[in-house]
């Protein structure tokens, strides 16, 4: 370009009223983009930032201990916990492994900014998020998740809470990953007081051996 | 590095001051402060956990080493040769501190020891309770590394340790600082816990053998920790203490435990309500509701302690016999009473005024405002009572009193502001207790008087029937007096005796700064108080009244006493009322005497008086509960307020709810005179008393002017203390003790710290710390009555009877001692009698189950 | 060449040496009979002047101790004779006081003459029960002579004597921790000052001294200063009781001369073992620096000690041959810090706690990459840093055998001690492999 760049040539100053239509035309051939939502839901990246997810442990006990870091974590306040004792729980029951356990857990999605500070402040790996972004509702209470809207589902095999935890373990044991699912012990004991319980035919059929309390160096 | 002091001029002029360096900053400070203090003067923080500066120096843990420079005999500055620990090391003139802002070597040393604390230190901080607010995290992000070289295998310990109902020990977080050993033989004096073991696994506890894994040797040799008589080690009334001075999470309060975290708690300084020395704290509260009490630090008062009943019993202002709305009983038309319902305060209000004036007409309304109140509401009582009802029938003391009490009151108390002092009880060369337990009754009392005698510098005596584990902790002398007699012996100290130990008494009371110390008890007793009197004027001790109760002192220089008016006024004096219309703006005042409680509650019974007004009174409480339930049931009409409901709002017509401390703001008045201002730390609906005494009067045609604190503040300090002529001393007569037959004995009995108090409501924890009520008598005494130690005892009267644990203690013989209001001993409910009555004391027939 | 001196060890071979009588025969309590005919004053210089230093390991001038106490001020005051040899490798007192308890007691009585002292006690290892009868019984003998007691020898001085067992625990053998243990409480040192001469026991003005030191006292009254000085060097005056052990021909107490070396000892010892040489050795127990062959010639007083890196300590020599492990040696030795720190402190009850479990690592050939520095450096962050001395003596035979035999730590990163130097090699006995199960666990239970 030797020329004034400024100054169009006399075709490009012929097609300039129309030039503004080149990004409609040339858009005209190219695939639609536009989501067909609510109609077709389309997968979000894997790593999307959506509703939070309070996890479990395989043998169904819960990984939130109540230690409200999330909530410190919260730059929109959108978190409240109030923890309890797992001694406090009759006959030797726990909801989580360890002492200490998240008795009230809310999230406020009227606040929530899903920046994910709170996962990362999340010491046991109890609250992560998963992929659901539909997160609308009619009332703004309803809109105040409680514990029991944020606990993951029992998987398959998995023994609804609370029970005690596996025999012979501390949650040292829990963290390390050494639990891989109930034991008979704690079925019988789930059986025993709920026997009515749902979780506990699969469960019972997906018993494990409690790890060897020796077998692990602390 | 060495540089010699001659070209420095010496800046400090002051002989006690020494002038120090530190990281090249100038600085002078008196002789004998230590290191880390001096630093800390000029704002120069050094990382620690063994130090505290209300505990001795222990230099334990080694945190804050910082590097010590000193001149030696020819003034040249030399270097020590290792880093020293600056919580135990004074300064000295011309002392040389590096700390590890600039020292390498202090740097290196803090970063050390921290290192290593945290090897064995357990990763709980997401469940700890400290976690948030604990030194050891927050020193550790400040002075520690990064990340630890530790990968080696932590020390582990079984989690945690009930050392009481209410403290619990984690091991593993313990940094074995020794702050709450220390705390615990320094100032409470209850060693229950101590060090154990050694090295790595040294731990704090109470001697268990089976947390200790001994063979159990037999109690012989060793055993568990010395136990009170409540069979429990560790039942330290300050126990709580420990929890709030570990500097980790190794001590946590079953009360709290788990319950919060320091981020979403709102603090507010307050002032506790359970006894008379108005301690200050601080109310942590989250979303409205009180999660925990600390101790405030107010060095005039209770410097960094407080009560486990001032730390844990907050409940009760949250019970749920909580009063919300104003109740309103329908009468029918012979007066039996129906049930109570639900009221507008309108409708309350109306109802309580129409028939106060009724019953005001009729005969007259006494006023029971009770012994808690702050200054505000306890000053609108009084107005109350001399204004919209026209009458001197006004007595907050719910709980035995008499005339003496009140001419004493008038003469030697009201209206003279401050005088002993807690600082005074702390220097006092000699401390003379009559008629009160500092550690039962008193509170934070105790710990500035165990703080004196354990410095050297105070002796105290008690006239007591036998000595309680608070005065042997107090290195106390006995002068063992049955119930009764305390006149006696205050009569013989006065006017001086040959026997010896009194004499030395006699004259150890005539040191500069000796003091007496009596407590409401001596009510009970005629002639005591007047004999008191005598006894500080013969030998020039000063005096102190120590009530039980918040409220007592204001209650006494706001006038809700038949013969006082505000500012210690006395009723019967002219110029005094003239004073007090005056400010209140009528025309006069009542001159016809008023009754006091007891008179009060006759004249109901006797339909004189015709209705009564009811602040926070336990029937339980007071002479005798039974006639008391029978004069309010006699009455026409009883106005209660309450902040629960408790046995008035059974017999009540009108009650309207009152705010606790924690929902309103005022005043406390405490035992020395001095003004405990508090805040409101929870919004509430809930109104103060005197607001609610202001609309009361205002529907009575009055207007109390009570309606804002401030303004009735004002109005209190515009009134001032009065210069006129005082109530005069009284002259009581002591009355000759009753005689003694077989199978009987002197009734001795006080209130416990921790007892079965309505304000203890709801804290099983700390319910479980308490002491267990057992009946005390001496050997011969047990004999006669044929009953063994801790056999069971009878002590019964014509109205009934308490069967308790009998403890065989060295007392006088023909006495009892029983706790007044704890769980199975309710003394004047139970018995209808005072102490120094005669009771039968016989073996019991039934065993006694543990007492919860 | 300086030779054989027994003043302390002069009667051991006797017949029944610790009898009263034989004590008597051999001219004991002379030296208390004339020290009562002098003055105190007169004895405290003499002390002073004889350059007795204190032989419980420190050194510090025992007459000079004896004058930090303040004037008489009417009340009581004390001598205290720490007895409670507890340090590996030192064995001078508890042969001492089994042989010849009343040239201990005998000293007792002087110096508490000398310090205006009327009781004294005996602190004594509570595990040597058959010394502490002998004590006892020399004691109660020494009451019934009249050594002790009322109005001893005529002189109008009285004096107790109190022996008292301590119950195992090797901080005790620290002055202010066995104050407090005397005392009946919890063994642990005290904050310092006030120092022991100004409030010690029962927070009275006390002298503790170590039993050689206290032994030593009698001698010098009979022989005076001079007789006392002559032996030695200049500093270090007098003579000393050398307790050898280890891999040498005749393992024993040697007492000579301070200013004596190794070598000339090992020779009246019958040298190394047969057929082996000398690897390392502590000049003073486990807790002074070690030396190896090359401080053959160092002469053994308190500054040549000083000079060549280590201390005289409690003349505790190791004497270790070239089969020994170093690592091996130095595990076991932090193995007995870690059991017997107090725990009063951070860096000595965490330190030697996280010692142990490197050094058992690095013993068993699964050290990790920096381990040894990581060792240095824990090593540094304890030197100094802790309450009183036992930490620091934890410290100095690691850093010092790392300086010298590092390369045996680097070999502890793949190859256990036990395969470099098969234990039975070093064994004086017959040797019983111990099992290995939990060899490695350090964990510490409740």
């Amino acid at each position: 370009m030797t020329e004034n760049p400024k100054k169009p040539g006399p075709i490009a100053e012929m097609l300039a009223p129309v030039a503004g239509f080149g990004v409609t035309f040339a858009n005209l051939f190219r695939p639609v983009v536009t989501e067909q939502y609510p109609f077709e839901k389309v997968p979000t990246k894997p790593r999307y930032h959506g509703r939070h997810q309070l996890n479990r442990y395989p043998d169904g006990l819960e990984k939130c201990i109540g230690c409200e870091l999330c909530a410190w974590a919260c730059p929109a306040d959108a978190i409240y916990v109030e923890g309890g004792d797992n001694a406090d729980l009759p006959e030797g029951a726990h909801v989580s492994p360890g002492e200490r356990y998240g008795r009230v857990y809310q999230i406020n999605y009227l606040r929530c900014i899903f920046c994910g500070l709170c996962i990362e402040a999340c010491p046991t790996r109890a609250l992560t998020m998963t992929n659901d972004y539909e997160l609308a509702g009619p009332t703004r209470e309803g809109m105040i998740f409680e514990k029991d809207d944020l606990l993951a589902p029992l998987r398959e095999g998995m023994l609804a809470g609370p029970h005690p935890m596996v025999e012979g373990t501390e949650d040292l044991e829990y963290y390390r990953g050494e639990i891989t699912g109930p034991t008979q012990a704690q079925v019988d004991w789930v059986r025993e007081r709920r026997p009515d319980d749902a979780s506990l035919d699969a469960a019972a059929k997906a018993t494990v051996a409690a790890p060897d309390a020796n077998g692990g160096t602390r | 590095m060495t540089t010699t002091t001659d070209s420095q001029t010496p800046v400090a002029v002051d002989p006690n001051l020494v002038t120090v360096t530190i990281d090249g900053i100038e600085t002078a400070v008196p002789k004998g402060t230590l290191i880390i203090r001096a630093a800390e003067e000029i704002g120069i923080a050094i990382p620690r956990f063994c130090d505290h500066p209300l505990l001795k120096p222990v230099g334990a843990c080694r945190q804050c080493l910082v590097d010590v420079a000193m001149p030696d005999r020819e003034g040249n500055v030399r270097p020590m040769p290792k880093p020293q620990p600056s919580c135990a090391m004074e300064v000295s003139p011309g002392m040389v501190v590096h700390t590890q802002k600039t020292s390498a070597v202090a740097a290196k040393a803090q970063h050390g020891v921290m290192e290593l604390l945290l090897i064995n230190h357990p990763l709980d901080c997401p469940t700890c309770d400290k976690g948030g607010e604990c030194p050891l995290q927050n020193q550790a992000l400040s002075d520690g590394r990064a990340t630890s070289r530790f990968t080696d295998v932590k020390r582990t310990f079984a989690k945690p340790l009930k050392i009481s109902t209410q403290i619990l020990l984690d091991r593993e977080r313990c940094i074995l600082c020794q702050r709450c050993t220390r705390f615990s033989k320094e100032i409470a004096g209850d060693q229950f816990i101590d060090l154990q073991k050694r090295g790595a696994s040294q731990q704090i506890g109470r001697f268990d053998e089976d947390v200790l894994g001994f063979a159990p040797l037999g109690d012989a040799t060793v055993g568990p920790a010395a136990e009170d008589e409540s069979g429990r080690a560790f039942a330290s009334y300050w126990s709580g203490n420990t929890v709030q001075i570990c500097p980790v999470g190794a001590l946590t309060s079953a009360a709290y435990r788990f319950r919060s975290r320091p981020f979403d708690l709102v603090s507010t300084e307050a002032v506790a309500e359970h006894d008379a020395n108005g301690s200050a704290i601080r109310i942590d509260h989250r979303r409205g509701t009180v999660m925990r009490r600390l101790a405030g630090d107010d060095p005039v008062v209770n410097e960094e302690w407080i009560s486990d009943k001032d730390r844990f019993a907050f409940h009760w202002q949250t019970a749920p016999d909580r009063l919300t709305h104003p109740l309103v009983r329908d009468r029918a038309e012979d007066g039996t009473r129906g049930e109570l319902r639900t009221a507008s305060w309108a409708e309350a209000l109306e109802v309580a005024a129409t028939a106060l004036a009724a019953a005001r007409d009729a005969g007259g309304v006494g006023v029971l405002p009770g012994g808690r109140l702050t200054i505000e509401d306890a000053y609108a009582y009084g107005k109350l009572a001399r204004t919209a009802l026209g009458t001197n029938d006004i007595d907050h003391r719910a709980r035995p009193a008499s005339a003496e009490e009140e001419s004493f009151l008038g003469h030697a108390v009201a209206g003279h502001g401050i005088d002993v002092t807690f600082g005074d009880l702390e220097k006092a060369p000699a401390v003379l207790l009559v008629g009160f337990e500092p550690e039962e009754e008193g509170g934070i009392v105790f710990l500035r008087l165990r703080k004196g005698t354990q410095a050297g510098r105070t002796r105290v005596w008690s006239l007591a029937p036998f000595a309680t584990r608070g005065l042997e902790r107090l290195d106390g002398t006995l002068v063992p007096t049955a119930p009764g007699l305390e006149s006696e012996v205050v009569d013989a100290l006065a006017t001086g005796t040959d026997e010896p130990s009194l004499a030395a008494l006699r004259e150890a009371l005539g040191a500069q700064g000796a003091l007496v110390l009596v407590g409401e008890r001596l009510a009970s007793v005629p002639g005591s108080l007047s004999a008191v009197l005598r006894l500080t004027a013969a030998t020039g001790a000063r005096l102190a009244w120590i009530p039980r109760r918040i409220g007592e002192r204001a209650g006494v220089e706001m006038g809700t006493l038949p013969g006082l008016l505000p500012g210690g006024r006395p009723v019967s004096d002219a110029a005094a009322r003239v004073d007090i219309a005056a400010a209140w703006d009528v025309t006069e005042l009542p001159t016809a005497p008023g009754r006091d409680t007891d008179g009060i509650l006759a004249a109901l019974a006797a339909r004189e008086l015709r209705g009564v007004v009811v602040g926070g009174v336990e029937l339980g409480d007071l002479t005798d509960p039974v006639a008391a339930r029978a004069a309010l049931e006699a009455a026409d009409v009883v106005v209660s307020l309450e902040v629960r409901a408790s046995e008035v709002t059974d017999l009540a017509d009108v009650v309207l709810p009152v705010a606790p401390p924690a929902e309103k703001s005022g005043s406390y008045l405490n035992w020395e005179g001095r003004v405990r201002a508090f805040r409101q730390a929870l919004e509430s609906h809930a109104l103060p008393d005197h607001r609610v005494l202001d609309e009361l009067a205002r529907h009575l045609g009055t207007d109390l002017g009570a309606r804002d604190g401030n303004v009735l503040r004002k109005e209190i300090d515009q009134l001032g203390a009065w210069d006129g002529e005082r109530v005069a001393a009284p002259a009581t007569e002591a009355v000759a003790p009753a005689a003694v037959a077989p199978g009987t004995a002197v009734l001795a009995s006080w209130h416990l710290q921790l007892d079965a108090g309505r304000g203890q409501d709801g804290e099983p924890f700390l319910a479980g710390t308490a002491r267990k009520a057992v009946a005390r008598l001496s050997a011969a005494t047990a004999e006669a009555a044929g009953v063994a130690d801790g056999g069971v005892l009878r002590v019964s009267t014509g109205a009934g009877r308490i069967e308790l644990p009998a403890v065989v203690t060295d007392m006088p013989d023909h006495v009892v001692w029983l706790p007044t209001n704890s769980p199975g001993s309710a003394v004047r409910a139970a018995l209808g009698v005072l102490p120094g009555a005669v009771v039968q004391i016989t073996a019991g027939t039934v065993t006694t189950t543990e007492e919860a | 060449m300086t030779s054989l001196t027994p003043i302390l060890t002069r009667s051991w071979g006797d017949e029944t040496p610790w009898k009263l009588e034989s004590y008597e025969k051999a001219g004991g309590y002379e030296g208390l009979k004339k020290a009562l005919g002098q003055s105190q004053a007169d004895l405290v210089q003499l002390v002073k002047d004889s350059g007795l230093r204190g032989r419980g390991g420190a050194g510090f001038p025992t007459g000079m101790k004896w004058g930090f106490l303040p004037a008489p001020d009417g009340g009581p005051r004390y001598l205290v004779v720490n007895a409670d040899e507890s340090e590996p490798g030192t064995c001078k007192d508890i042969p001492l006081m089994m042989a010849d308890p009343h040239l201990l007691v005998e000293g007792v009585a002087i110096t508490s003459y000398a310090i205006g002292s009327h009781h004294a006690f005996i602190y004594i290892r509570g595990e040597v029960v058959h010394v502490y009868r002998r004590l006892l019984k020399a004691v109660a003998d020494a009451y019934a002579a009249g050594h002790l007691g009322k109005n001893i020898h005529g002189s109008g001085f009285d004096l107790d004597v109190t022996v008292h067992a301590g119950a195992g625990a090797y901080i005790c053998g620290e002055e202010t921790a066995l104050l407090d243990s005397l005392e009946g409480r919890r063994g642990q040192p005290r904050l310092k000052p006030p120092f022991p001469a100004v409030a010690g026991l029962y927070a009275r003005p006390t002298v503790v001294n170590n039993v050689e030191s206290i032994a030593s006292v009698p001698a010098i009254v009979r022989g005076g200063a001079d007789w006392f000085t002559s032996m030695g060097t200049e500093r270090s005056t007098g003579h000393g009781i050398f307790s050898l052990s280890g891999h040498v021909t005749r393992p024993g107490q040697y007492e000579a001369p301070l200013g004596i070396t190794l070598r000339e000892l090992l020779e009246m010892a019958g040298g190394i073992r047969e057929g082996h040489e000398l690897k390392f050795w502590t000049p003073g127990g486990s807790s002074t620096p070690i030396f190896t062959a090359e401080h053959l010639d160092v002469p053994l007083d308190y500054e040549s000690v000083g000079a060549a890196g280590s201390m005289l300590g409690t003349r505790a020599l190791q004497i270790f041959d070239e089969t020994t492990s170093v690592v091996r040696a130095v595990s076991r030795w932090t193995d007995f810090y870690a059991h017997e720190s107090c725990g009063k402190c951070t860096p000595c009850r965490e330190g030697t706690y996280w010692l142990k479990q490197i050094l058992h690592r690095l013993e068993h050939g699964k050290g990790e990459a920096g381990d040894i520095e990581k060792l240095v450096d824990i090593c540094d962050n304890i030197l100094g840093r802790a309450f009183c001395a036992l930490g620091d003596g934890a410290t100095s035979s690691i850093t010092s055998a790392v300086q010298l035999f590092r390369e045996e730590f680097e070999a502890g990163m793949t190859q256990p001690a036990s395969e470099l130097f098969p234990p039975e090699r070093s064994a004086l006995f017959d040797y019983t492999p111990r099992r290995s199960a939990g060899a490695a666990a350090g964990a510490v239970h409740a």
